[in-house]
């Protein structure tokens, strides 16, 4: 360890001394003491004696080093004294105003500036996607004019992974809805008189609505960030590169197969959430003394194909949203295993959002 | 050692010397680097022991497992830089986790290191704008910053240019001539283990074994073994080959 003193013998002089082994674990209060020693001290010769320094560490060789660096006024110098070859040898004899500046990361933006960078980047955002759709949308033409370049393989694949194995999640979700509103509805309807009428609500909520909507959101949630891990993580092995420099376009490639499985899968999981989400809600008015056939009836009275198809429609459209916004954020990922989260992260909050605005504008298209 | 029933490598017997600089080698799949992770009880071998200052890594509790990890600096293969923290931060990460040296202190401390492995200039860059060799670099800095006595290296100078490979050599013997490091170092750089080898131990895909152990320079002019002789004189044509993918 170290001994710190100064010398009672010397008017001018102080003196000091770094013992033992100086490691990362020990060496934090002596840095401390050294460095107060020659700040109390700025017009005094300062003797660092080093000679019974046994082993010094990294940490111990910017100690030295931190010492040998400062500056000092004439006539109060520092000196070491002592300190054995082989230690000596490792103090590197650096520019001093290498260690100088004070290390931060980059200075923090103005209020103004912040805005403006954030609305470049959304416009450089816009932009980007909309280039991606209109590639999307041109592969997709293609695909179309002839089935045979679709990797259907890869679609089955992709489709197997999104819908076969979320029909339980979708299954529990659909149910809790159903369940939900018709409880909820059923309460106050009852007051009224007017359970029957639930019946009604149940039924244009799921078929129109939240079939669609909760299926998307939980498809968005599991796939759409999925996608965008994926294709995050090939981009950083730079598996995109290569289909590349194959001479392959990555949106035929990665995202085609992806887009084709989302709008494939997301209506039939919807339909599965329409079905188990009646039922929910038929299982709950069974409590308020309406049975299955008289919900049955007025349920085929209440709505039409029109509102299951319009279901059917958004589910579509919901589940090519979230599939084109999950593969573009994995498209735009940047190095590292940082930039995969995010990409993912910023998939699912993008996907959601889209699916609250494109309901709302069905919404008001279809209302007439 | 090995993988599940797989078996990467049997009847291993080595010891390393403090203050030696011991290079593992061999050709591409032979189990270098799981040999590494094994002896640093990333994974647990499937049999036998490993030993260091005479503690079991296999046979110690989780406690004593991370006071005996602490003895030991570790470079792996890709850096393995934390991706959410600056390179200096990254170099800085053991001081703060471990000792309580002020900021500026423990900012020296790295930015020495930095500048050890010539990677001053990169200090405020974030790990995914770095090259993979500039990702090895800072990897180094950061090992070495805990004052750990065993630096274990996982080809440290592959990817490097070469006055950055030779300057790395150089930083090692330093540190063993001036600090008595020991050295553990995975590669099949031939130059560089000419360099700073004091032992090797060659590793052989095929025969799942320690085929040759000796001083490199020893071992490249007076093996008998054919695979050493192929390998040390970089000659495919000497033996059959014996390297495999893993």
């Amino acid at each position: 360890m170290t001994a710190t003193s100064a010398d009672p013998n010397s008017e001018r002089d102080v003196s000091f001394a770094l013992e033992g082994r100086l490691t990362a674990l020990n060496i934090a209060p002596v840095w401390a003491e050294a460095v107060q020693t020659l700040e109390r001290n700025p017009q005094r010769r300062i003797v660092v004696d080093a000679s019974r320094l046994e082993y010094i560490d990294a940490t111990g060789i910017a100690l030295v080093f931190d010492l040998k660096r400062r500056e000092r006024p004439p006539g109060a110098e520092m000196e070491i004294r002592g300190l054995a070859p082989n230690l000596a040898a490792l103090i590197p004899d650096y520019e001093r105003e290498h260690f100088s500046r004070a290390f931060r990361r980059a200075p923090a933006l103005g209020i103004v500036e912040q805005i403006g960078r954030a609305a470049s980047q959304e416009i450089a955002y816009v932009k980007r996607m909309l280039g991606f759709l209109r590639e999307c949308g041109a592969a997709l033409l293609q695909g179309m004019r002839r089935p045979g370049v679709i990797r259907w393989g890869e679609v089955l694949s992709v489709a197997t992974e999104a819908g076969a194995n979320a029909v339980p999640i979708v299954l529990l979700i659909g149910f809790l809805m159903g369940v939900i509103i018709a409880f909820e509805i059923g309460l106050v309807a009852q007051q009224f008189g007017a359970v029957i009428f639930v019946v009604d609500g149940v039924g244009v909520a799921m078929l129109r609505e939240l079939g669609a909507l909760m299926t998307a959101i939980v498809f968005a949630g599991r796939t759409g960030a999925a996608f965008a891990a994926q294709i995050g993580t090939q981009k950083v092995n730079e598996e995109v590169n290569a289909i590349l420099t194959f001479g392959l376009e990555p949106v035929h490639f990665l995202v085609l197969p992806r887009l084709l499985a989302a709008m494939l899968v997301v209506p039939l999981l919807t339909v599965l959430a329409d079905v188990v989400g009646i039922f929910g809600g038929a299982l709950v008015l069974a409590s308020f003394d309406i049975g299955f056939a008289e919900f049955y009836n007025h349920l085929l009275g209440a709505v039409g194909a029109a509102d299951f198809l319009i279901g059917l429609l958004k589910a579509t459209v919901f589940g090519l949203a979230i599939a084109a916004i999950g593969c573009e954020r994995g498209l735009s990922t940047g190095a590292g295993a940082t930039s995969v989260g995010l990409s993912a992260t910023s998939a699912v909050v993008t996907s959601i959002v889209w699916i609250v605005v494109l309901d709302g504008l069905f919404t008001v298209a279809l209302s007439g | 050692m090995g993988y599940g029933t797989r078996v990467l490598l049997q009847d291993a017997s080595f010891d390393v010397q403090r203050g030696e600089i011991m290079v593992i080698l061999g050709g591409s799949g032979c189990g270098k680097s799981s040999l590494m992770k094994n002896i640093i009880g990333l994974y647990r071998p499937m049999g036998g022991d490993i030993l260091i200052d005479g503690w079991s890594v296999i046979s110690a509790s989780p406690k004593e497992k991370a006071q005996l990890q602490r003895k030991l600096g570790i470079m792996y293969q890709s850096g393995a830089l934390f991706g959410s923290l600056t390179v200096l931060e990254n170099v800085r990460f053991p001081l703060d986790e471990f000792t309580d040296i002020g900021l500026d202190e423990k900012n020296l401390t790295a930015r020495m290191l930095l500048h050890q492995v010539e990677m001053a200039y990169a200090e405020a860059l974030m790990p995914g704008e770095l090259s993979g060799g500039m990702l090895k670099r800072a990897g180094i800095a950061r090992a070495m910053a805990l004052g750990a006595d065993i630096l274990m290296l996982d080809e440290p100078s592959a990817g490097l240019d070469p006055i950055t490979a030779a300057n790395l050599d150089r930083t090692i013997l330093s540190l063993r001539a001036n600090l008595g490091f020991t050295f553990v170092v995975v590669t099949h750089e031939l130059q560089s283990i000419f360099t700073i080898a004091d032992r090797a131990v060659m590793l052989d895909p095929v025969s799942r074994s320690i085929i040759a152990e000796g001083n490199p320079r020893d071992l490249r002019d007076h093996s008998t073994d054919p695979r050493v002789r192929q390998f040390f004189n970089r000659r495919p044509d000497e033996a059959p080959a014996t390297t495999a993918e893993a």
